[in-house]
């Protein structure tokens, strides 16, 4: 565990700058002609699915130290995922009546989040019982 | 000079996350409390904001920074597919339908507020 604030402070504002930035440009280049909020679900999604394999795998496989996991998960996962701006979109095309939008975001958002959180896990299991069986053989 | 205004904000939004999910450990409730409090109260906070400020870079600092880097969907996601594999189903869905129904309409308040 991270003790010092201001040590904190600094990974997580390295973390966080990249995440958030990485999830404003996703916003910027999947930006769909209709105001489909392709780049929050993309970040969303892909963040789910990232964050049990760093912290079921990577962290073992590579021995990061708490300080790089604090960095990669609070700061830059956490950042890079968004639930505030999903709140936002959500409303946005439920006012404008964009029905067949809305349904299909809150699908991929709900479900596909879910899903792809569960197959973050499996993903990391599978990865360590690969790795398992390889030094077996050795 | 927007991506610096992002990134500033998100780490504030960050930070104090961090600090009140260090609170989670010290309260004896065995449900991911804190995380639905940020992301319900950040999503609340966006729509004040969202309806209040007219200037772009400060929405940009305040919302896409701020209120982005202060709530996830990462860490929610995660903990529900924990609860999930601890075999808690109860709690895992009713995690999911706090955190959905109470964040959009902490969103829908916070707008009209």
């Amino acid at each position: 565990m991270v003790k010092e604030k201001g040590k904190v402070f600094l990974l997580l504002l390295i973390g966080a700058f990249i995440g958030s930035n990485l999830r404003y440009a996703e916003s910027l280049i999947f930006k769909t002609s209709n105001g489909f909020p392709l780049g929050t679900l993309i970040a969303n999604l892909s963040g789910a699915l990232l964050l049990p394999f760093l912290i079921h795998y990577l962290q073992d496989r590579y021995n990061l130290s708490s300080q790089v996991v604090l960095t990669l998960s609070t700061g830059l996962l956490g950042s890079y995922t968004t639930f505030s701006t999903f709140t936002a979109d959500t409303y946005r095309l439920y006012e404008s009546g964009q029905w067949q939008s809305l349904l299909i975001y809150l699908t991929f958002t709900l479900v596909g989040g879910f899903l792809l959180a569960l197959l973050g896990n499996y993903w990391a299991a599978g990865q360590a019982f690969n790795d398992y069986v390889r030094s077996r053989r050795k | 000079m927007n991506f610096l205004i992002v990134g500033f904000g998100a780490a504030i939004g960050a930070f104090i996350r961090n600090e009140l999910t260090l609170l989670q450990s010290k309260i004896p409730v065995d449900f991911p409390v804190i995380t639905l409090l940020i992301n319900i109260f950040g999503a609340l906070l966006l729509g004040i904001f969202t309806a209040q400020i007219h200037n772009g870079a400060i929405l940009l600092l305040l919302g896409t920074g701020f209120c982005g880097g202060f709530t996830t969907f990462g860490t929610f996601s995660m903990e529900l597919s924990q609860l999930w594999f601890q075999h808690r189903l109860w709690r895992c869905l009713l995690y999911f339908v706090l955190t959905y129904i109470f964040g959009i309409l902490g969103f829908i308040i916070g707008i009209h507020i």
